[in-house]
């Protein structure tokens, strides 16, 4: 089993002692680090402090040394955001840093995305990203779909102000097995029950996996609202799509 | 707070005591930012969107907090966008059934520089039918019931000015850009405030969503502690202080800025709430939205309404702006059932 000793970036290794707290995500992250190399988890560390900058630097170096952009991905920018997704769950950090972090990811992501497109690495799902009608809102929305793009899923962002027809259309159109709805407002939640009971309607209901999230909404109200599941942030939105495309296929086989 | 030997108060009268946290008759029931609904649209012919954009509709549908649902405020400011109207956001204005909503996608400034505040500003229809609105209700309902206005705090408007990622990632890599920001934005917030007074208000609800959905307590108090305490030294009369979701965490600091009140939310508990706040700041919360007054019934909102109650908060309503399918039933619940707590507890003396 590797010790934080075998981390060998000092940012990281104080982050992973000062911030992460469960012992299983503890052994998780220290493995991902030790693995990983010091090229890497440079990345990871321009990542975890929001410095656009350098991770775009780092991220050019890297391919122009030869790394795989595969492995850029995983091992620098998406092991980076990892930890910063621990930090926002655990309210160590808060949206204008994660906002920070994001930037950063998107700066590497810029560089590796046209190599992966180029290469046809074959997609996790499809997913339908949308925040409901009469609420404008994005930021969680647009965390989720970048978190979502780096894990390997197709994403077809719809945007605000999402109308149940929309949402409806896209999901055919694409043949998208995962919608994701957003909702920040509370006035705007109960829009999210409605494009549920429109799918029901529209006898769709049972073609489509739905996942629902936003700082108002709960466990108990995606529960009630007859929603498929609910994901607190945008780590928790990946690995509930992750598990929602399992149920898709296991249903399917 | 003391309800024992109190001489029965009109709606108003019990509303300012609580401001002040002094003994009342029974709890005031309360909505500082808005309990607008679809039924009470119809009920009096005063649809959105033209309610939030012509002060007659606008006191129409606000006196129906008091005559029909038996609340001891009316709220005509339904929205949280007409400053950022006459500001030039542009407004997505939508339907009945839709609350308007700024494109914050579209923002009108980028830096403090591009500040500048259009000279017709208070004279700007979607900002004078408030003030218009506010003096029919005065002339209306007279000294009966408690008139509670709105004035944008600076941080909420940097949202919808800025757009919020942008506003948030330069509160994040430039503290003072920002506070130059908030610094130039303040002014309207103040003469906001003042001219609701003078129309009328009995007391202003300022709303500033530096909320732990979004930001952390540290924030609040770099960014926005000294500006509220100056808020409640300029503005002449009773503020409320709106922050949506978790608060907890900044409740201390809001405590010491000498607002009257504080609007919290149901994802922060009364009695830990209460128990932060102690008694430098009155308290109205805090109903939950979404699942207990859109989706639950009446005993659920019973329930909510006896928890505050038994933690000793000053004014009970909704946690925030209803949605706006709210039924009239549930909400005529918590008058109900803050009358009945009332009753129990006399009975038990």
């Amino acid at each position: 089993m590797a010790q934080l000793a075998d981390v060998t970036n000092e940012f990281i290794r104080e982050e992973i002692e000062e911030y992460i707290q469960r012992p299983d995500e503890i052994e998780r992250i220290v493995e991902l680090f030790a693995r990983v190399s010091p090229k890497m988890q440079d990345i990871a560390a321009a990542i975890i402090e929001g410095e656009d900058d350098v991770a775009d630097e780092l991220t050019q170096q890297a391919l122009a040394d030869g790394v795989d952009a595969l492995e850029i991905m995983d091992d620098g920018l998406i092991a980076g955001m990892s930890i910063v997704g621990i930090k926002f769950r655990e309210a160590f950090i808060f949206v204008p840093e994660v906002l920070a972090c994001a930037r950063a990811m998107k700066a590497g992501m810029g560089h590796i995305e046209p190599i992966l497109s180029a290469a046809g690495v074959e997609s996790q799902g499809t997913v339908i990203m949308g925040t409901v009608k009469g609420d404008l809102h994005d930021i969680g929305k647009n965390l989720c779909i970048m978190m979502l793009r780096g894990a390997g899923f197709t994403v077809h962002d719809l945007g605000v102000d999402v109308g149940e027809d929309t949402f409806i259309d896209a999901v055919e159109e694409h043949g998208a097995p995962i919608l994701g709805m957003s909702a920040l407002l509370t006035t705007t939640m109960p829009n999210m029950g409605k494009t549920i009971e429109a799918f029901i309607d529209a006898d769709l209901r049972e073609d489509v996996k739905i996942m629902v999230g936003g700082a108002p909404v709960t466990q108990e109200f995606a529960d009630d609202m007859g929603a498929d599941g609910y994901g607190k942030d945008a780590l928790s939105c990946v690995s509930l799509a992750k598990s929602l495309m399992q149920e898709v296929k296991a249903e399917s086989a | 707070m003391s309800t024992q030997n109190i001489a029965p108060m009109t709606s108003r009268e019990r509303v300012l005591a609580a401001l002040k946290r002094e003994p009342v008759d029974r709890t005031p029931v309360c909505n500082p930012t808005s309990v607008a609904t679809v039924e009470l649209m119809d009920l009096v012919d005063a649809p959105f969107p033209d309610a939030n954009r012509k002060a007659d509709l606008m006191a129409r549908l606000a006196a129906t907090s008091y005559t029909e649902l038996g609340f001891d405020t009316v709220m005509p400011v339904f929205t949280i966008i007409q400053e950022s109207s006459a500001l030039g956001c542009k407004i997505q204005w939508e339907k009945k059934d839709n609350w308007p909503t700024v494109r914050m996608t579209e923002p009108i400034w980028s830096k403090p520089e591009d500040i500048k505040i259009p000279a017709d500003f208070m004279s700007h229809p979607d900002t004078r039918c408030v003030i218009d609105a506010i003096k029919i209700l005065r002339k209306e309902l007279g000294d009966e019931v408690a008139i509670i206005g709105k004035t944008m705090g600076p941080w909420s408007q940097g949202y919808h000015c800025f757009g919020v990622e942008r506003f948030l990632l330069m509160s994040r890599d430039d503290p003072d850009k920002t506070k130059r920001c908030l610094d130039k934005l303040k002014d309207l917030t103040v003469a906001y405030g003042i001219a609701q007074f003078e129309a009328g208000a009995d007391a202003v609800t300022l709303p500033d969503h530096a909320t732990g959905d979004l930001v952390s307590g540290q924030y609040y108090d770099r960014y926005l502690l000294d500006l509220h305490t100056e808020f409640a030294e300029r503005i002449p009369g009773p503020i409320i202080l709106h922050i949506c979701g978790r608060t907890v965490d900044r409740m201390d600091s809001i405590a010491r800025t000498g607002m009257s009140a504080f609007h919290y939310d149901s994802k922060n508990g009364a009695q830990e709430s209460m128990d932060v706040v102690k008694d430098r700041i009155a308290l109205v919360g805090n109903i939950n939205n979404p699942q207990t007054l859109f989706a639950r019934g009446p005993e659920e909102v019973r329930k909510e309404v006896y928890e505050n109650l038994d933690a000793g908060i000053h004014m009970v309503g909704p946690e925030c702006a209803i949605p706006l399918q709210t039924s009239i039933e549930n909400l005529k619940e918590i008058p109900l059932a803050v009358k009945d707590w009332h009753k129990e507890h006399t009975a038990a003396h």
